[in-house]
């Protein structure tokens, strides 16, 4: 099938089979590769992409689901508010880590401090279980998603008494 | 790997956008026709050469209406939604935690309750057992009518060759009064993988507070959730105590056939059951302690 997606603000043509998983076209014809091709069976969390404001494992939705649906893919995320806040606190506290899960791991944060920002530890690991890091950790990342929840907070209340 | 666009319309994705329409595309598209609800277990192998009725536009399947009777659930629900729809509703607890510890996030998102029930070949589904326990009605509807059964029933029929091409509607979950669910998981990981077993158990006190109208399901352990009967029975008239559920459940392991599977061998699912048993049960001890609530 020949189609159109709206991804990251802009629309993309692709030509591929209804059911080719999302990441496989917006890495192979469209060209954002943040969205990795691992595990294939949305365990690990390195393919999310966020769809209609949720995000979602792209290597599980089919490319004819995902027309007419809104996308930001982890190369989008720049222009978001709070995904800029969520990578900039990652980076102040040094707690970047390799581009497999990473970009994942962004995705679920994001949505996490939009939809629930928590300074709970156990809520932020309960929103990554569906995020797995293979070679490195998760408690700095954990540790960095309540601090930027926590600056949030504050970042609103000094908004509501200004 | 071949590339996405050497992949040229192999398949083809019909979109319904009524129960009717989708039920007589199944029956015309015969053997070639698969209902996709979330993709979730789908898409881990896509087939090729299919025809794919899509059921994202069926606005019915994704009502679910809570009356004081009943729980009505769209077969198109996601388990996400189901979760947040199930919030504070104490009868129901167990089924809440089955909707809301399955898989992951993501996974939860776009899963769907027919989807867990109607997948044949997936043996830990959490919503399987958690629904045996409640006494859950399902609807289907063929090219010849529409049918209510029990979920027991249907887990059998959905493999016969009537059920070839069938719609599962919707799920009906019965509210009795002083009905409690518990649903207890064994995960390797703490969470995100297949659970090795799971269990749930309802069942209400009686006059005496001993417990009544006991429902034990099983799931993960074998190809297929079922109910526990010889269970049941023990436990019917007991009082909710999970050092005696435990030993009750070591008694009649052997009830059982473990499922051998790539992360662990059959025996260990039938030695961590009775454990697990015990785990529901004090969930249930701890509900019937705070008069039917979760602490």
């Amino acid at each position: 099938m020949r189609g159109k997606l709206h991804i990251n603000g802009e629309w993309h043509s692709f030509h591929a089979d209804p059911a080719t998983p999302l990441h496989r076209v917006l890495r192979e014809q469209i060209g954002l590769t943040g969205a990795k091709d691992v595990c294939g069976e949305g365990f690990c969390g390195a393919c999310l992409v966020e769809v209609e404001g949720e995000p979602v494992a792209a290597c599980l939705l089919p490319v004819a689901l995902a027309e007419c649906t809104q996308i930001v893919t982890i190369e989008g995320l720049y222009h978001d508010p709070v995904g800029r806040r969520v990578m900039a606190a990652l980076e102040a506290e040094d707690a970047v880590q390799c581009g497999m899960c990473f970009p994942g791991m962004v995705m679920t944060l994001t949505h996490l401090l939009k939809t629930d920002p928590t300074t709970d530890r156990e809520k932020v690991k309960h929103a990554l279980v569906g995020n797995i890091c293979r070679c490195t950790g998760y408690e700095r990342i954990v540790s960095t998603a309540c601090r930027a929840a926590k600056a949030m907070a504050e970042a609103d209340v000094r908004e509501e008494t200004a | 790997m071949i590339p996405a666009e050497a992949l040229e319309q192999q398949t083809d994705f019909h979109h319904p956008v009524t129960v009717q329409e989708a039920v007589r595309l199944l029956a015309k598209l015969g053997t070639n026709a698969i209902v996709f609800a979330g993709g979730t277990w789908l898409m881990r192998a896509p087939a090729p050469s299919r025809h794919y009725v899509s059921l994202g536009r069926v606005a019915a399947l994704r009502q679910l209406v809570i009356t004081p009777e009943t729980v009505r659930i769209g077969a198109a629900v996601t388990h996400d939604k189901l979760a947040a729809e199930l919030q504070g509703l104490p009868g129901l607890e167990g089924l809440a935690v089955a909707a809301k510890r399955a898989a992951n996030p993501a996974i939860r998102r776009r899963a769907t309750v027919g989807g867990n029930l109607c997948t044949k070949e997936f043996p830990a589904a959490d919503l399987v057992p958690a629904l045996l326990a409640a006494e859950a009605m399902v609807k289907v509807v063929t090219p010849e009518g529409q049918a209510n059964q029990s979920l027991l029933a249907y887990l059998d029929w959905r493999r016969e060759a009537a059920a070839q091409n069938h719609l599962l509607v919707s799920v009906e979950v019965p509210q009795r009064a002083g009905r409690l669910l518990a649903h207890a998981r064994l995960t390797l990981r703490r969470a995100g993988d297949y659970p090795v077993a799971l269990i749930s158990l309802s069942a209400r006190p009686d006059a005496k507070n001993q417990l009544a109208d006991v429902v034990v399901a099983v799931g993960a352990v074998e190809d297929q959730a079922r109910r526990w009967p010889g269970l049941e029975q023990r436990l019917t008239g007991a009082t909710a105590d999970k050092a005696f559920a435990v030993k009750m459940a070591q008694e009649l392991v052997a009830d059982f056939r473990g499922r051998e599977g790539p992360e662990v061998p059959d025996w260990y699912r039938l030695h961590v059951l009775p454990e697990l048993l015990g785990r529901a049960m004090a969930q249930l001890q701890e509900r019937l302690a705070n008069g039917g609530r979760a602490a």
